[in-house]
């Protein structure tokens, strides 16, 4: 695809902060809009699943051949490999296995914690925006499910909204109570912001670091606690099941270090692997950290557990096109939600900023497919976020209130107090996952799935501020109900149920080349690659 | 973007874990060792500074430095190592043991006895890629100014670096994290989160009062 559109250089030597800008053209249809340009509805994109819980279901193409694919583990390899006995595993380290590994542990089971990268490697801890609770007197629950529900096109589960929205302010309280800070007004309250498809202001926040600060209270809570052990750069490859293959009763880990393998037996398996951004989706660049590679949903298909939307991605708006070494990375939606505009290469504002963010996606989409976008060369295009004219409004705003802005363009060349940032759509959240109930439990007995992994909240479209909600809603609603399981049953474990889903396969006809997950995207992997 | 043109000619040699590499101009220190295809960088995740995964040791001629790799470009002649990651917390306490904020002060000096021997040897500064006045913090917290010697350490990504570097191994991020954490735990009870909590509970209570009286 050739971009048409202005050049940079052109386009940087129009930009004035202050000029006129006209008023928004009247809003077209978002249906249409969404159908013609999001990403979701590219031809091919999407694919129909030929084995597992969802045959015959949609998936877009690029998931659906790492789940319908062979996996690293088979039966021999099971044999004198060391075993480990705990009572609840929980598989990756974000906040959604956090706050379920410590409500287990709180709860008195002996927790290990397996993650792939570093504790804290997530997604979790790039959050920036913030996190939504209903807590000021004008909003309620209510608004804030019909708000989640709106947002998701309707798609979502009204129990698990509910329960979510519900927890809310206790969720605020936990997480005080551990030791994380908010923002405040002048009067001792926490400070909100109104987030975009809204209808109250709802977003609570810690500058544009709340998921560091999040992240840094878990993964300390964590590390003290008596209860849990962590083991790091320990990715699991597969999960273990009775001698049917019908529960879930363990995994299989691998240890990034020195490829060794190992077995862990628990009651429960709690699966917060978190999202699938390293996938690059339709060729997208991404927000997500590193780890973002849709193991757990691999893991959990192959198991026979159920999933959702599978078809339904979140691009999200404003991801940087330019300095190139943060390609993807991006601008939080606070800045948005403060007052800065999005412009085109004309100069014109063409949507409403604050519209769900499928919608701005796709009109910015438009834009740069029909020519008003600004292009760098053939593959780098984007609009403008004008943030110099915040700046210009309020001065000392983007310092004040996104200093992690200011931190990583610093030393890149770009200032966004004098320069608008160039801004793309970047694969950024993954809107289903794991079909779950309201304890975070899978269609397969003994295995959870919370956070990012897990499906049904977002419906087909995530609105700002709700994941690091559902993260610790139902990390915590996990974390109790895993340590409530009492069946050991007969400690065999196998991977039974890998040998059904190869005979699917067979049936099907689907070649078994390919082994997933994928736990590291092939640019990061070195040669020798880690399995 | 001029360096991304030129980086498809020049290169920029350096070497990272011993290995010696060729790298494109403009690229962070991560992007050269996955272009090199060099092995065991797992060390890495959010690659926009702030998960604090990535650290390394950066030699330049005699100046040694440490830094993070993802927020770090190529230099010719760069020497980098990628540090393993810190070893195991040695200070131990756990927040929900706090009930009383009278003591906090005995406490913190329980926790860390090591946070008022400080030798201000700026050690903890010149490590944070964060630019973050550690030894201020540091001295701040001893003080028992908890509140603000948190704001010090609001940008820490937990790299830890400065734990490593400070002689008197007093683990001045995990200082800084403990005053955040208490400040929050002790002073944080904003009155619309508060107003919220109880209308959820006496709503709660209502509605289970209101289920026994109808059946
Ligand atoms: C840049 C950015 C900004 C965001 N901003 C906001 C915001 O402002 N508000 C909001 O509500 N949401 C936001 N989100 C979304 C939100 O942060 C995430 O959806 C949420 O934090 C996911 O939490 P999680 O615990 O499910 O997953 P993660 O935090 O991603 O954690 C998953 C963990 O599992 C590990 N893992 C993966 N595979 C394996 C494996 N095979 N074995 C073992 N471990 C594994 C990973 O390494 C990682 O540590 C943002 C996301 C991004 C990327
Ligand atoms: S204060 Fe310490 S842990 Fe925090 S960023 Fe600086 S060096 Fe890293
Ligand atoms: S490194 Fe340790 S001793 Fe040196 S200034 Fe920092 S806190 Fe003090
Ligand atoms: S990869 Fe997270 S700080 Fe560098």
């Amino acid at each position: 695809m050739t971009v048409g559109g202005v050049p940079l250089a052109a386009a940087l030597a129009e930009y004035r902060p202050d000029a006129e800008i006209g008023p928004l053209p009247t809003p077209v249809d978002s249906d249409a809009l969404l159908s013609t340009y999001h990403p979701d509805y590219l031809r091919g994109s999407v694919v129909t699943l030929a084995v597992g819980a969802n045959a015959g279901g949609s998936c877009q193409r690029d998931l659906a051949e790492l789940l319908q694919a062979e996996a690293f583990i088979d039966e021999a390899d099971l044999a004198g490999i060391p075993v480990t006995d705990v009572d609840v595993l929980v598989v990756g380290g974000g906040g959604a296995g956090c706050a379920a590994a410590l409500t287990a542990a709180e709860a008195g089971a002996r927790v290990l914690l397996a993650t792939k990268l570093r504790l804290g490697d997530s997604n979790t801890v790039m959050a920036e925006g913030g996190i939504q609770a209903a807590i000021e007197p004008e909003d309620s629950i209510q608004k804030h499910i019909q708000d989640t529900l709106r947002g998701g096109h309707h798609a979502g589960d009204p129990e698990l909204v509910a329960r979510m929205a519900e927890d809310g302010p206790d969720v605020l309280r936990w997480l005080i109570d551990l030791g994380m800070q908010f923002e405040l007004t002048p009067n001792g309250d926490l400070r909100t912001r109104r987030g975009g498809g809204t209808s109250a202001s709802r977003l609570v926040f810690c500058r544009d670091y709340t998921g560091l600060e999040m992240m840094r209270v878990l993964r300390e809570s964590v590390t003290l606690h008596h209860n849990i052990e962590v083991w790091e750069q320990s990715p699991a490859v597969e999960l273990l099941s009775n001698e049917c293959g019908l529960a879930c009763v363990g995994a299989v880990l691998a240890s990034l270090v020195d490829g060794g393998l190992r077995i862990v037996r628990t009651r429960s398996v709690v699966l917060a692997t978190g999202g699938l951004g390293r996938l690059h989706l339709n060729g997208f660049a991404t927000s997500n950290h590193l780890g973002a590679t849709g193991d757990g949903l691999v893991l959990a298909y192959r198991i026979g557990a159920r999933l959702c939307e599978l078809d339904s991605f979140q691009y999200h708006p404003t991801g940087l096109v330019f300095p190139s070494h943060l390609a993807g990375k991006l601008v939080t939606e606070g800045v948005r939600a403060a007052g800065a505009l999005l412009l085109n290469g004309l100069g014109s504002r063409f949507v409403d900023e604050l519209q769900p963010r499928d919608v701005v996606c796709a009109a910015i989409l438009r834009e740069c497919q029909e020519g008003r976008g600004i292009h760098i060369d053939d593959r780098r295009v984007g609009v403008w976020l004008d943030t110099p004219r915040l700046e210009q409004a309020e001065p000392g705003l983007l310092e004040r209130q996104f200093p992690n802005l200011m931190s990583r363009t610093r030393g890149s060349g770009v200032d966004p107090r004098v320069q608008p940032l160039l801004v793309h759509p970047t694969l950024h959240y993954q809107n289903g996952g794991v079909v779950i109930d309201l304890d975070g439990a899978s269609s397969v007995p003994g295995l959870f799935a919370v956070g990012e992994v897990a499906g049904g909240i977002h419906g087909r479209n995530r609105i700002m501020g709700n994941a690091l909600l559902e993260i610790i809603s139902f990390g915590r609603r996990a974390g109790r109900a895993a340590t409530t399981t009492h069946d050991r049953g007969p400690k065999k474990v196998t991977v039974e149920h890998l040998n059904h889903m190869r005979r699917a396969l067979t049936l099907a006809g689907l070649p078994m080349t390919r082994r997933t997950p994928m736990i590291l995207p092939a640019y990061a992997r070195g040669t020798p690659c880690t399995r | 973007m001029a360096a991304d043109q030129k980086g498809d000619h020049e290169r920029v040699p350096l070497t990272i874990n011993g290995q010696a590499i060729d790298a494109k101009v403009g690229v962070t220190l991560v992007e050269a060792a996955w272009d090199a295809r060099l092995p065991g960088i797992t060390g890495v995740g959010c690659l926009e500074g702030v998960c604090g995964s990535c650290r390394v040791m950066l030699r330049r001629g005699k100046e040694i430095t440490l830094g993070l790799a993802c927020q770090t470009f190529v230099e010719t002649g760069l020497e980098v190592i990628f540090l393993p990651p810190s070893s195991a917390p040695r200070h131990h306490y756990s927040i929900s043991d706090f009930r009383d904020s009278w003591d906090i002060h005995a406490r913190f000096h329980a926790i860390f006895p090591e946070a008022s021997r400080c030798r201000h040897c700026h050690g903890c500064v010149t490590s944070c890629p964060k630019k973050i006045a550690v030894e201020d913090g540091v001295a701040l917290a001893a003080a028992g100014r908890y509140r603000e010697a948190g704001e010090v350490f609001l940008e820490c990504v937990m790299c830890e670096l400065c734990d490593g570097a400070c002689p008197e191994l007093i683990a001045p991020a995990h200082v800084g994290l403990f005053c955040r954490r208490v400040t929050a735990h002790f002073h944080l009870r904003p009155p619309n989160l508060v107003t919220r909590l109880e209308e959820l509970r006496r709503k709660r209570l209502a509605g289970s009062k209101g289920e026994s009286e109808r059946e």
